[in-house]
């Protein structure tokens, strides 16, 4: 009777253990596909693609080393950085640095744009959050896959967190912000990880002697600072001249200063550190927020939401949203409107800084046949 | 025959109005003289605009968006641009009460220097909601001429207080379409 019994529960405990060994394993494996790279195309522009580590060398061979694809006009002009994925859940972001990369023609000027700010941030999705690891864009001959990533550096790069963290500008912090790249300016060169990143960013700002800075977001519906350009006030002037002729094109967008007591931001830091004229581009991404509903790739990519719609109606939110959503197409679009309105406007404000590109993707077209129009076909 | 010179009469009346009232909107030209001092009530970044516009202008302005009393030293129009926003008080290190009570006394000390007084609401409807309201409520009665975007006015607040205060107000589709009357508001 007691030999059977036992027997029973080797079998069992067999079973449980085999399962466990089981599911480790096809998680285990699902949990690296985040390590597979995305890829990126160089379009015909492109004068050379360097290593952000280039501007800090300490950086080379960890994980937040990253690319930085550079175009180099054949006249002298003005100097512009765009960075997608500060924050790899925010594809808007990633998704505009990537079209421009694969089409862009400098003529005047030099451009640098980092499509993967935070590369470790790619890594991993915050399982808690239930996004999906990666989201396709439909082009004209086939699907490309992005990753959807963690607004954060991967723990497995920058470990444990500190209870209470002080970044590099003295602001006290919760210890996730840690893995913040938008808190971790102006960076520390022997701080943290994400410090590092953006002690290098820094750097090549200065080093780049770049004029127009430009860190591509995006936020919850829910959230007061949306679809919105936050300014430093050294380019107020600039930023309200470009909200105008955003205004005269059908954009809509919210001007918002940068705060001079929020320390760490792209938008405050680069300002303060460096001569350049830092501005953050907000836009509003569903899939970003607490109140939606069920994450999916179908929320990336359309953008609808049933509970947006309701807050929407009973005015909870800081943007318009109706049954039609607001989708990617949409928000790389006003990305690339604004991107394009604040290089038709700095010469202006800064003589002999113009900077002129030709194949520069048209915000009207995105926003109506999709982002795919832009991309390379698949590889 | 009776009812022929009522119709005339009546189209004389239409017509006449309708001159009045082309009159009444030129009542807006010249109103205003320069150096002009910009400051926000609220401190939304829109205080920019509004200088961007003057700049367009060819306006003499300063922008000093917490101005204070002493700032209005030699300053014959001073600009009110109408709009909270939260990051900018913070920024400004103001809370409303305070940033509220400043411009109560920017505003009675132009009002003891004859100073008048031209207020701005250039956000649209996403620069709306209760702080900036109130705002509305106690410094727009105080102006002279009012321009607004049109989306800012959904619900009329604007139509309605300077109606009741005789204050000529101006709405305009855009923030850029405010140059004009601004333009022209100036002698
Ligand atoms: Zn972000």
């Amino acid at each position: 009777m007691s030999f059977i019994t036992i027997k029973k529960e080797t079998i069992k405990g067999s079973i449980l253990f085999l399962s466990i060994i089981l599911i480790s394993f096809f998680s285990g494996k699902q949990f690296l596909q985040m390590h597979k790279k995305d890829i990126i195309i160089q379009g015909p522009g492109i004068s050379s693609k360097v290593k952000l580590s280039v501007y800090f060398p300490l950086l080379k061979g960890t994980p937040g080393d990253t690319d930085v694809y550079v175009f180099k006009g054949k006249e002298e002009g003005g100097n512009l950085l765009i960075l997608g994925g500060t924050h790899p859940n925010e594809p808007a972001g990633f998704l505009t640095a990537i079209i421009l990369i694969e089409n862009i023609h400098v003529d005047k000027g030099k451009v640098f744009i980092i499509p993967q700010a935070n590369h470790s941030g790619f890594t991993h999705n915050d399982p808690h959050e239930g996004n999906p690891q990666r989201f396709p864009i439909q082009t004209p001959e086939g699907i490309r896959w992005f990753r959807y990533g963690s607004r954060l550096t991967n723990p497995v790069h920058q470990w444990p967190d500190p209870v209470l963290y002080v970044n590099p500008s003295g602001q006290k912090l919760s210890g996730a912000e840690s893995r913040n790249l938008n808190r971790c300016y102006p960076g520390k060169a022997k701080g943290n990880l994400t410090e590092r990143i953006a002690f290098g960013i820094t750097n090549l700002i200065k080093k780049e002697q770049i004029d127009l800075a430009i860190d591509l977001h995006e936020a919850a519906p829910e959230y007061p600072v949306i679809n919105a350009i936050v300014f430093h006030e050294n380019s107020a002037e600039l930023a309200a001249l470009v909200y105008m002729e955003l205004q005269m094109e059908g954009f809509e967008f919210r001007l918002e200063a940068s705060p001079k007591n929020l320390r760490g931001l792209s938008h405050r830091e680069w300002g303060d550190t460096t001569k350049v004229k830092a501005i953050l581009l907000e836009s509003a991404n569903a899939s970003h927020g607490r109140l939606k509903g069920k994450p999916s790739v179908a929320l990336i990519i359309d953008g609808k939401d049933k509970n947006y719609v309701k807050a929407s109606r009973i005015g909870r939110l800081f943007v318009p949203f109706d049954e039609k959503g607001i989708p990617l197409k949409v928000r790389v679009g006003r990305h690339v409107a604004a991107i394009k309105a604040f290089l038709s406007n700095l010469q202006e404000v800064e003589l002999g800084k113009g900077i002129d590109i030709t194949n520069f993707p048209s915000a009207r077209e995105i926003i109506e046949h999709g982002t795919g129009i832009y991309l390379e076909p698949p590889k | 025959m009776k009812k022929i010179i009522l119709s005339i009469f009546i189209l004389h009346f239409f017509i006449v109005s309708a001159l009045l009232g082309q009159e009444k909107k030129d009542e807006v030209i010249n109103i205003f003289e320069q150096p002009i001092l910009i400051t926000s009530a609220g401190q939304s970044a829109e205080v920019q605009i509004a200088s961007v516009l003057a700049k367009r202008a060819g306006l003499s302005a300063a922008l000093s968006k917490a101005a204070f009393a002493n700032e209005l030293k030699g300053i014959r129009t001073l600009v009110i641009v109408l709009g909270v926003s939260l990051k900018g008080l913070g920024a400004a290190g103001l809370d409303i009460s305070q940033e509220t009570n400043r411009v109560q006394i920017l505003v009675d000390d132009a009002q003891r220097k004859n100073i008048p007084i031209l207020c701005l609401h250039l956000g649209g409807e996403t620069r709306r909601g209760q702080l900036t309201d109130d705002l509305i409520n106690t410094f727009l009665p105080f102006s002279k001429m009012a321009i607004v975007v049109e989306s800012g006015n959904k619900d009329g607040l604007f139509t309605s207080i300077c109606k009741e205060n005789h204050i000529p107000l101006i709405v305009v589709e855009r923030a850029v379409d405010a140059l004009q009357p601004l333009k022209k508001a100036f002698k």
